[in-house]
């Protein structure tokens, strides 16, 4: 075989191995949750398919599932535009203005995405209990704002930085002040960039777990995560069908937004990981 | 004399900083550093908080179950890091192959790294589940073992589960971290390899992989850092054990937390994050950063 | 509006250490007038067009509209550039790439909250003086670079700024469009009779389009005049070089004296000075002068009277229109820009030493 085909064959071998590695697990999660029985695979079982569990999860009030949707799609939301609103100015200042200590800052908000969530939380469960807010919205939006704000930064300034300055500078000339300029200029040319940064935000937020499970502790403002880990079923078995139906029906919110901004979200990841 | 009007300036400057700050400050630093000083207390509800210095680290000193999270949390990141680093590799050349199908796989190669951790986790719990899960299928049916294996029932197969696990989950993101490095390579030293008579596997080797090098040591330290602090997988899949085996030193401390000793659990965490913070300062010496940015 | 410098200097802090890119800058442009910068790249023209704007803040020195400071660091004093009232057409012409043309010209008065009425009818006005009407609601994509140009040119004349700003707008386009632009533009200042500060660094430019050039180089202004000042009378040789469809011939040449009349010995060749190039060569007050003589005032004649210099031709470029060529005598090699035909390498050719229209240097200006 000539290499060209050599190389094709590889290719389309270690291309097919690769897709199934990502996608059987999420496969055989909505196998399962599809199916009748847990013990789909094994010889000589008698499996229906059958909408009924995701029917049970959703229906079932003491689950409390469709809330768990909501305060994470909630929350998440929150934090993704709290984090572009409060990122973009900051990503701003640190690109174009010439402030004496923006290195320091980088460096700061740098160091604060390497922090192991492990040792803050106690001390953020007992600000929280003070503060009245365990198991609030605000208990997990404000730490999340903060906990995806390192890379919110980084990818704002790198999109801010290849936005000519000539344009800020024409800006400036027509009338605007550096927050107008910001505003009517930079935002709008930087927005594809700004919308993949919350995009990634949004993903950060909606997968993260410690925080959720310490800072919540019921319907009100518990995330899905927390409550498909928890998912104990409520006769002794464990419910899989149930759990996988449970997991399907709570991946499908960042399947789609992947599907949909596939691209904009490798970019966002390579600039906030790897400076060109 | 003009620092009058410039300071206003730098004020105004700072004030787009501010808000970050201030966030930051409050969520962050402020729970880290309060967690320093709970590890130097002797902290257990229902007792009177008291300053013990560092008692807390000279319990941890002869705590074998400390010292087991210890070395399962060393050893997991052993394993897993170079796992997923050439892996992600495999996958990065993958992708970078200029098809149709690139945005489509692309796509497919995101999601592990998109679901959340714990609801994965549940889903291998259920792939090595004994009586019917996927993994126990596939062994079977191969022909790997005669029966049922018991994968998280003992501590080697509850070990190789969670690198399996983590694997799936983080190799995507080695996988793009990679694949934005291998873009970079100029296509003309490719072909220059190729004028020079360079297979490509000398090609892979004398071009690729040097040239590859200032990104694979930023994945590599990112994902240790990573693998440092795991919970959600752990807790999620393993809880842990079997028999405090796979207990992770994030996993280690929390037990602690929420069995109201707050001291001795800060101490655990205090010793996560130095290890975390002296390999973070390696990663942005390596990473050479923000020049090209500020 | 009247501009002024006053000796305007401006240090930029680098790794290097302090790199002052303008120092001791005097210039006074006057109401209407175009005033161009002239000089090769790092001189410093485009850093005193962002002291102009507002930009950039002076180091030291002074900077008056109509007589009023609106920079002067001593005095604590610094209007930002939305105050000066401004306008820029910046050499990447810097349009904003998520408004249409419309948008664009109209964004300055959008800024300064003018009425919508009131932003149609001007920006109607200002696109069809720049003939691009039809182009409204175009996107600065889809544009070429000239449509761009007007584009930026049309949004800084708009808001009736009082000082046009112009970064090297030429310099983007290809060389056909070039020559009819600059008429074009030369024509459009007229008619709107804006005070404005022109940027490029080449000469044929800063000739045609005018009314007084500013040579600067490393930072310095070195002359200040009308182009034919300039190009009659260059106070240093590197203007004599810079300035002029060739490099100016710079010569070495003997001052001495006969019979109380001055002569210049070059080459071997006696040359005699007339009363008012014999006053120039005594303001140099040396006993050597660099003889500045420009090509296309040599001429190659067969029998020329004197002064002349005989060489051997060295090369013969054909231009089109005239020839470049270079002659090897004994006091150098000097190059003539002719019409004529061009004489063969190897020739020996006569040359008409143009000492009327020369130029004098101290002999230590040449570098």
């Amino acid at each position: 075989m000539s290499e060209e085909r050599r190389i094709r064959v590889l290719y389309t071998v270690g291309a097919a191995a690769m897709s199934a590695f990502c996608l059987l697990p999420v496969a055989y999660m909505v196998l399962v949750a599809a199916s009748s029985r847990p013990d789909v695979l094994s010889a000589g079982a008698e499996v229906r398919l059958t909408a009924g569990h995701f029917l049970e999860v959703l229906g079932t009030g003491s689950l409390h599932f469709p809330e768990y949707v909501v305060n994470s799609i909630v929350v998440s939301g929150l934090s993704a535009i709290l984090a572009v609103a409060l990122g973009a100015p900051a990503a701003y200042a640190v690109t174009r203005l010439e402030l004496p200590g923006r290195m320091s800052f980088l460096f700061l908000v740098l160091a604060v995405s390497m922090f192991p969530p492990v040792s803050l939380v106690s001390y953020l469960f007992r600000m929280m209990s003070a503060l009245g807010w365990i198991n609030t919205y605000a208990a997990l939006v404000l730490p999340y704002t903060a906990w995806v704000l390192p890379l919110s930064l980084w990818i704002l300034a790198s999109h801010f930085s290849r936005i000519p300055r000539d344009l800020d500078r024409a800006a400036l000339l027509d009338g605007c002040g550096r927050l107008a300029a910001l505003r009517k200029v930079m935002v709008p040319v930087a927005a594809p960039g700004i919308l993949s940064t919350a995009i990634l935000a949004f993903i950060f937020a909606f997968n993260e777990f410690l925080f959720a499970l310490i800072l919540t502790t019921g319907r009100n403002a518990r995330t899905i995560p927390v409550g498909i880990a928890l998912f104990e079923g409520l006769h002794g078995e464990i419910p899989w069908g149930m759990i996988m139906a449970a997991a399907t029906l709570a991946v499908v919110p960042v399947i789609l937004l992947v599907l949909a901004f596939q691209r904009g979200i490798v970019t966002g990841l390579t600039r906030g990981a790897v400076k060109e | 004399m003009r620092k009058d009007h410039d300071l206003r300036e730098l004020l105004k400057g700072y004030a787009f900083l501010a808000p970050v700050c201030a966030l930051l400050l409050a969520f962050v630093f402020l729970p880290v550093a309060g967690t320093l000083l709970d590890s130097l207390h002797r902290d257990v509800t229902f007792l009177p908080r008291r300053f013990i210095g560092l008692g807390n680290y000279r319990s941890l000193g002869s705590d074998p179950g400390f010292w087991q999270s210890l070395r399962f949390t060393g050893l997991f990141t052993l394993v897993s890091v170079p796992l997923e680093l050439a892996l992600g590799l495999a996958f990065a050349l993958l992708l970078e192959h200029p098809t149709s199908a690139r945005g489509f796989l692309r796509a497919g190669v995101l999601l592990p790294w998109a679901i959340p951790a714990a609801v994965s986790g549940r889903v291998f719990e259920l792939i090595y589940n004994v009586q019917y899960g996927l993994a126990n299928a596939l062994a079977t049916g191969i022909g790997l073992s005669e029966g049922p294996v018991h994968w998280l029932g003992t501590s080697a197969g509850a070990f190789l589960a969670l690198v399996a696990a983590d694997a799936w989950k983080t190799t995507p993101f080695v996988a793009i971290l990679l694949l934005a490095g291998l873009s970079a390579i100029p296509e003309d030293l490719y072909r220059q390899a190729e004028v020079d008579r360079a297979g490509p596997l000398q090609r892979f080797f004398r071009v690729t992989l040097p040239l590859l090098r200032p990104v694979l040591v930023v994945a590599l330290l990112f994902r240790t850092i990573d693998s440092l602090r795991v919970f959600d997988l752990v807790f999620v899949l393993t809880g842990g054990g079997p028999g405090g085996s796979t207990t992770s030193l994030s996993l280690y401390g929390y037990r602690f937390f929420v069995g109201g000793d707050f001291g001795y659990g800060s101490a655990v965490s205090v010793v996560l994050f130095l290890l975390a913070f002296i390999l973070s300062l390696l990663y942005l010496r390596a990473s050479r950063f923000g020049r090209e940015i500020a | 509006m009247m501009l002024t410098f006053h000796d305007i200097g401006k240090t930029f802090l680098s790794e290097r250490g302090e790199v002052p890119a303008v120092q001791g800058v005097d210039l006074a442009v006057r109401e209407g007038e175009l005033f161009v910068l002239l000089g090769p790249s790092g001189c410093g023209k485009s850093t005193v067009l962002s002291l102009a704007a507002g930009l950039l803040k002076p180091s030291s020195g002074e900077i008056r509209f109509d007589g009023e400071l609106v920079a002067a660091p001593r005095k604590k004093v610094f209007v930002s550039p939305r105050e000066r009232n401004v306008a820029m057409v910046f050499q990447s012409y810097a349009l904003y790439p998520h408004l249409d043309v419309f948008g664009n010209i109209a964004f300055p008065l959008r800024v300064a909250k003018v009425k919508e009425e009131s932003i149609t009818a001007e920006v109607a006005r200002a696109a069809s003086m720049l003939g691009i009407g039809d182009l409204l609601r175009a996107r600065p994509g889809e544009l070429s670079g000239g449509q761009r140009q007007r584009v930026a040119i049309a949004r800084a004349i708009v808001r009736k700024p009082r000082l046009f700003l112009l970064d090297e707008p030429l310099s983007n386009l290809d060389a056909a469009l070039r020559a009819a632009t600059r008429a074009e533009l030369k024509r459009l200042q007229r008619e709107l009779a804006v005070t404005t500060l022109y940027v490029t660094h080449d000469q044929t430019e800063a000739m045609t389009l005018g009314d007084r050039v500013a040579l600067m180089r490393n930072g310095r202004v070195l002359q200040v005049g009308t182009p034919r000042e300039l190009y009659e009378t260059p106070r240093t040789p590197f203007a004599g070089s810079f300035i002029g469809p060739a490099p100016m011939n710079l010569l070495d040449a003997v001052v001495f004296e006969e019979k109380g009349r001055l002569y210049l010995r070059m080459g071997g060749e006696k040359i005699a000075l007339s009363p008012g190039k014999a006053d120039e060569v005594r303001r140099i007050a040396t006993g050597r002068v660099l003889l500045g003589l420009r090509p296309e005032h040599v001429r190659i004649s067969g029998d020329p009277g004197p002064p002349a210099l005989r060489g051997i031709v060295v090369s013969a470029e054909n231009l089109g229109r005239e020839r470049l060529v270079s002659v090897e005598t004994a006091g150098g090699i000097l190059t003539v820009l002719t019409d004529a035909e061009a004489p063969n390498a190897g020739d020996v050719v006569g040359l008409v030493i143009p000492i009327e229209t020369a130029s004098v240097f101290h002999p230590e200006d040449g570098e």
